[in-house]
């Protein structure tokens, strides 16, 4: 049965999994993004050959689990000798998969500014990257926050399969509980709780920029 | 006309100028040439390929066939010489095109700031000079979201003349604009023209290439089919589909 003693009692175990949690959402975050901004532009503007690569590496990653990505790091890489302690390994993977997403959003928002933008920044003599940086990126820039606040929202909820590589984030520290008290059910509302009140303001703050922008 | 006049290069002359958009052939061949301080007005109806023409004389639609020669050098593809080539070309369009994040001041200073890498102080001296000059001194801080059209397209006219362009090409400078607006815009091209830029303006402003034009070309079908000082092609046009044409603006 749930019992609010156990959340209560192993309060700070579950707020130390909750910071590893947030710690690994935040360096996947950050590396996700600058990743992504690099592989959007250069799937948009750097010609045929590497725009085809770039576009093959977006459709892999979302076309398979974010789970595989992190086995593939954790348990296959060590056998052609990449070795990655746990963290590192779980912020690289996060990393290269949701660097896929946020391509998407870069290249979604860069493409809904008009053609008149570029071309008037042409018309000036600027190169495509002074008009990139100048006058298209700068325009962007409203328009990318709300779908990144949403993909901060997802990654700290996908953060939780890195319990399958023995992580202890928050919901691996729940599990962990429920094996100690012989209670499944308490610490993984705990771990709920705690979740709801990682995303909900981040979900919120996107919903307001949306109406921003609009 | 004295020898110095004669002797002296055309600034831009167009040789058999095609373009096409996939199969879709636009510009069916054109030439012309215009000389230093010359203003000519391009008239047709839409789809004769006018804005088209325009647009691929700062290579911002490359030309598929033909040759531009521009201040006395070959203009070739190369992304450089394009560049060199676009510094020198004003251009000004018909959806304005000014950057909305930026301030009037700060859309007027950035091509100087970026391209020629102009000392921040010195383009926007220069910037504030081009606004006074549009009539829009009092609009330096304003973003384009707080302006209108003819405001905005004044802007767009301060931003093209901040690069010191030896020819300025007007694309439908009014067509988007209110009518009781238009006048705000006209009068500062013909300011300019007033001292001598040199200008290609597509346009249906009648009473404005009366007043400005050297010479107007007519355009039907992606060809020249008659070109001629203002009062030759207004008054007295030769070709059936200008008559017509001019049938149609004047009663608009």
């Amino acid at each position: 049965m749930f019992k609010w003693s156990i959340i209560f009692d192993n309060l700070p175990f579950l707020l130390a999994g909750a910071w590893t949690t947030l710690a690994l959402t935040v360096v996947s975050m950050i590396f996700a993004t600058l990743a992504g901004l690099l592989v959007g532009l250069l799937n948009m503007f750097g010609g045929k050959v590497i725009g085809a690569i770039t576009r093959l590496y977006i459709e892999a990653v979302r076309g398979t689990p974010a789970l595989l990505l992190i086995l593939i790091v954790y348990y296959a890489l060590p056998r052609i000798g990449l070795n990655l302690p746990q963290f590192p390994a779980a912020a690289v993977s996060l990393a290269v998969c949701y660097a896929a997403y946020i391509a998407e959003v870069f290249r979604s928002a860069v493409e809904s500014i008009p053609k008149g933008q570029s071309e008037a920044a042409f018309s000036l003599g600027m190169s495509q990257a002074q008009a990139l940086r100048h006058v298209i990126l700068p325009q962007t820039f409203r328009r990318v926050l709300p779908p990144l606040a949403n993909e901060f929202a997802a990654l700290i909820k996908d953060t939780s399969l890195v319990a399958f590589i023995s992580m202890e984030d928050l919901l691996f520290k729940a599990k962990i509980i429920g094996a100690r008290t012989y209670n499944v059910f308490s610490p993984l509302i705990g771990a709920a709780m705690i979740y709801l009140i990682m995303t909900t303001p981040v979900m919120q703050w996107s919903r307001s920029l949306e109406k921003k922008v609009e | 006309m004295d020898v110095g006049m004669m002797s002296q290069e055309k600034l831009l002359i167009v040789d058999d100028l095609h373009k096409s958009f996939g199969s879709l052939e636009v510009i069916k061949g054109v030439s012309f040439d215009m000389d230093c301080r010359e203003r000519l007005v391009l008239m047709g109806p839409s789809g004769s390929g006018k804005s088209t023409l325009v647009r691929c004389l700062n290579w911002i639609e490359p030309p598929s066939a033909g040759r531009i020669t521009f201040d006395g050098k070959f203009v070739e593809s190369g992304k450089s010489d394009i560049r060199r080539l676009r510094e020198d070309i004003g251009m000004v369009f018909q959806q304005f095109n000014v950057f909305p994040h930026l301030t009037a001041l700060q859309n007027v200073a950035l091509g100087p700031l970026v391209v020629k890498r102009t000392a921040r102080k010195a383009a926007e001296a220069e910037a504030m000079e081009l606004l006074a000059k549009v009539g829009l001194s009092h609009r330096a801080d304003h973003k384009p979201g707080q302006m209108s059209g003819g405001e905005q397209q004044r802007v767009a006219i301060a931003r093209a003349l901040a690069m010191h362009p030896k020819l300025m090409l007007f694309d439908e400078p009014t067509s988007s604009i209110d009518v009781e607006l238009i006048h705000e815009v006209l009068d500062v091209m013909v300011k300019l023209a007033d001292e001598g830029m040199t200008m290609i303006v597509v346009t249906h402003e009648m009473g404005f290439a009366k007043e400005v034009a050297d010479r107007v070309i007519f355009m039907d079908q992606g060809l020249i089919i008659e070109t001629g000082t203002p009062s030759e092609v207004f008054e007295h046009p030769q070709q059936e589909r200008t008559q017509s044409f001019l049938s149609k603006v004047h009663l608009a």
